[in-house]
């Protein structure tokens, strides 16, 4: 198992993370009927903020809670737009992947490509008795950890508890919720706000874990990946586990393959995250099982004096 | 909470309220704009120069204005086209990559004798970009995959196919640089003299002249309507929802291949990895800012192509990246698209009187 494939199955977790991360943050979002299609551009943001506050000798620390911070700015624009203002949501996020992506790469420009230490191991000598692979598969970085551990909290909170069963009964029907006493606007300030902060720490992921440099654009479409992922797990952090593995699984064999000096096309390899989130998507429209997954008030702004 | 924010609809708007919000977003929007280029040093008392002189006041401004806007239109007209039948086309940029590949490929297989072989480029240009939008729309109509994503992830995907062919088939073998051999003279559209801009402008100016008949005057701009406003209706009355809905897509691929022709025949001269750089925001800001409407978009794409201009001029100046241009862009239509707010709602504040304390009355008890 220490070839190829034990290189690759080790690489796993570190590729799948952010997705997860980011999947578990839109999922809290759309389950309060909050579709934020800016994930692109809040992932950026946190991923900038992370490495600047590195690069100013701040500690790792600082720069995950930065991370989240600026993560958090972007998605206060976000919720201003398109909860309290009732702008459509598709516009109000498409505005913000294009702040996010523009703004990171004006304030990231002095500090671009220029490498930082990274966030290391939790256990380094921990798993030293075990085989390579498994030991390379189980020794992470505490934001890995944690972006496995998340997807069970939260759907915790969305399944067993009350805040949760308000949070979803806000994205599924939000007259009634209203009507039953739930303050739909708060709760879904809240759940955009909470998804923002998870969204920043998938950026600081990819930042501090992934690349451990900061290069303009280089989110590259991951935000919009996770956005379709939120689809394909149907709006539940637990089968976003084995979206984001899937996923991760993908993107792990491209460096593994342009490394492996096998004489392989580059660019076509490098499609492949991007054409088999197509696919995902396509096959995950067609059943009945995603409209019954989908949030019914699902991009839908809701507004007492207005008739539905 | 005393005060309670109340947003109600109005029914009728009147027409000043529209031109004054969107006066009123725009110039709100070119003072953020303002506020940011001063945050990140540029002097506030060169912005005038750079946007208002530097832009439309001299001639190497004016032509690089002009030339960028032929582009900046036709993209644009191919979200605004979408966006009247709802459908988000995010992914101009992988479109004009594919009407470029598609016309570099007439070229470079020299199909078709030299006198046609303009005219088989513009349509080959079409039939690329037309392919790569409707391959959205077919995924959108028959399998309900969401066309914002999925228009987005094909632009990646094009990219990734124009570099393979970049760095692959098509490199040119004389210097090995990533890009195609200059085309012949009879493959680039004329320039006028002296200027960058070129003969594309045509190409643009009946683009915009044919989207306006049809959005206005023909059955198919019609029935686009009904769709827009209603699916579900407009399928009960028996309009064909998915083939207006397969032919709007196609279309405006189409306009977006026309786009990426128009760059490498009136601009490049030959396929380069710079040609689709940048036009997924500012296409979706000018068909907003334009309301969809085709002439809309052409004065919205002239202002922004002077953005573009002004930006140019602050990255040589201020070193201040690439992405300058496209923040501004973002706060633009970010208060455009906010102070509409103020036309489609009215907005009063209420003040919520505290609430009486009712008495209950307790069983067993006398009053």
């Amino acid at each position: 198992m220490n070839g190829f494939l034990g290189d690759w199955i080790g690489a796993i977790p570190v590729f799948a993370a952010p997705y997860l991360l980011a999947t578990t943050g839109l999922i809290i979002n759309e389950r309060a009927g909050v579709m934020n299609l800016g994930a692109e551009g809040i992932m950026s943001m946190g991923a900038v903020a992370a490495v600047i506050a590195m690069l100013s000798g701040l500690g790792l620390p600082a720069a995950i809670l930065l991370g989240c911070v600026a993560a958090v700015g972007m998605t206060l624009l976000f919720a201003l737009l398109a909860v309290v203002l009732r702008l459509e949501q598709v516009l109000s996020g498409l505005v913000i992947f294009a702040f996010g992506v523009g703004l990171s790469g004006v304030i990231g420009d002095s500090f671009a490509n220029q490498p930082i230490k990274a966030l290391g191991p939790v256990f380094p000598s921990a798993f030293a008795g075990m085989p390579r692979w498994l030991a390379h598969l189980l020794d992470q970085d505490p934001l890995t950890y944690f972006a496995f551990i998340l997807p069970f909290i939260v759907w915790w909170v969305m399944e067993r508890t009350e805040l949760g069963l308000r949070l979803r009964s806000v994205g599924e029907n939000a007259p009634a919720a209203d009507a039953a006493g739930v303050n739909v606007m708060a709760m879904r300030i809240g759940a955009v706000l909470v998804g923002g902060i998870v969204l920043g720490l998938a950026g600081a992921h990819l930042s501090l874990v992934g690349s451990q440099v900061w290069v303009t654009g280089m989110v590259s479409g991951r935000g919009w990946i996770a956005v379709a992922l939120v689809t394909f797990s149907r709006w539940n952090t637990l089968r976003a586990i084995g979206a984001a593995v899937l996923f991760g699984a993908v993107q792990a064999v491209i460096p593994l393959l342009l490394s492996s000096g096998l004489h392989v096309p580059i660019y076509l390899i490098q499609m492949m995250p991007y054409l088999a989130t197509i696919a995902v998507l396509a096959a995950s429209g067609m059943g009945r099982l995603r409209a019954s997954a989908q949030p019914e008030d699902l991009a839908r702004p809701f507004l007492r004096e207005e008739r539905r | 909470m005393p005060y309670r924010l109340v947003l109600s609809p109005r029914l009728a708007v009147p027409r000043w309220l529209t031109a004054a919000t969107l006066i009123g977003g725009i110039v709100f929007g070119l003072f953020c704009c303002a506020i940011f280029l001063i945050a990140f040093g540029v002097p506030a008392s060169d912005l005038g120069n750079e946007f208002v002189l530097y832009v439309f006041g001299n001639s190497a401004g004016l032509d690089q204005t002009l030339t960028r806007a032929i582009s900046l239109t036709l993209v644009s007209m191919s979200v605004a086209l979408c966006l009247r039948i709802r459908f988000w086309n995010i992914g101009v940029e992988g479109q004009l990559w594919m009407g470029a590949l598609a016309a570099t490929a007439v070229s470079i297989y020299q199909i078709g004798p030299w006198f046609l072989r303009m005219p088989l480029m513009i349509v080959a240009a079409m039939v690329g970009g037309a392919l790569w939008c409707g391959l959205a729309a077919v995924a959108k109509v028959r399998l309900r995959a969401d066309e914002v994503i999925t228009t987005l992830l094909l632009n990646y995907v094009a990219y990734l196919l124009a570099q393979d062919l970049l760095y692959g088939h098509w490199r040119n073998q004389a210097d090995q640089f990533p890009t195609t051999p200059i085309f012949p003279k009879f493959e680039q559209l004329p320039n006028f003299g002296g200027w960058h801009l070129h003969y594309g402008v045509f190409i643009a100016l009946v683009v915009v002249v044919f989207c306006w008949w049809l959005c206005r005057y023909s059955r198919f701009g019609l029935l686009s309507k009904a769709v827009a406003e209603n699916r579900t209706a407009s399928r009960a009355l028996g309009i064909p929802v998915a083939r207006i809905t397969l032919t709007t897509a196609c279309l405006a691929g189409a306009v977006s291949g026309l786009a990426g022709f128009s760059i490498i025949s009136g601009e490049e001269h030959k396929l380069t990895q710079f040609v689709g750089n940048d036009f997924i925001f500012p296409s979706i800001a000018i068909a907003y800012l334009g309301r969809a409407n085709p002439i809309g978009v052409l004065i919205a794409a002239l202002a922004v192509a002077g953005l573009y201009t002004a930006g140019d001029s602050l990255k040589a100046f201020y070193q201040l990246p690439d992405t300058v241009v496209v923040t501004m862009e973002a706060f633009l239509l970010m208060t455009v698209a906010a102070f509409d707010v103020f036309v489609r709602y009215r907005i009063s504040i209420l003040r919520q009187r505290p609430k009486a304390p009712v008495a209950v009355p307790v069983e067993g008890q006398k009053a």
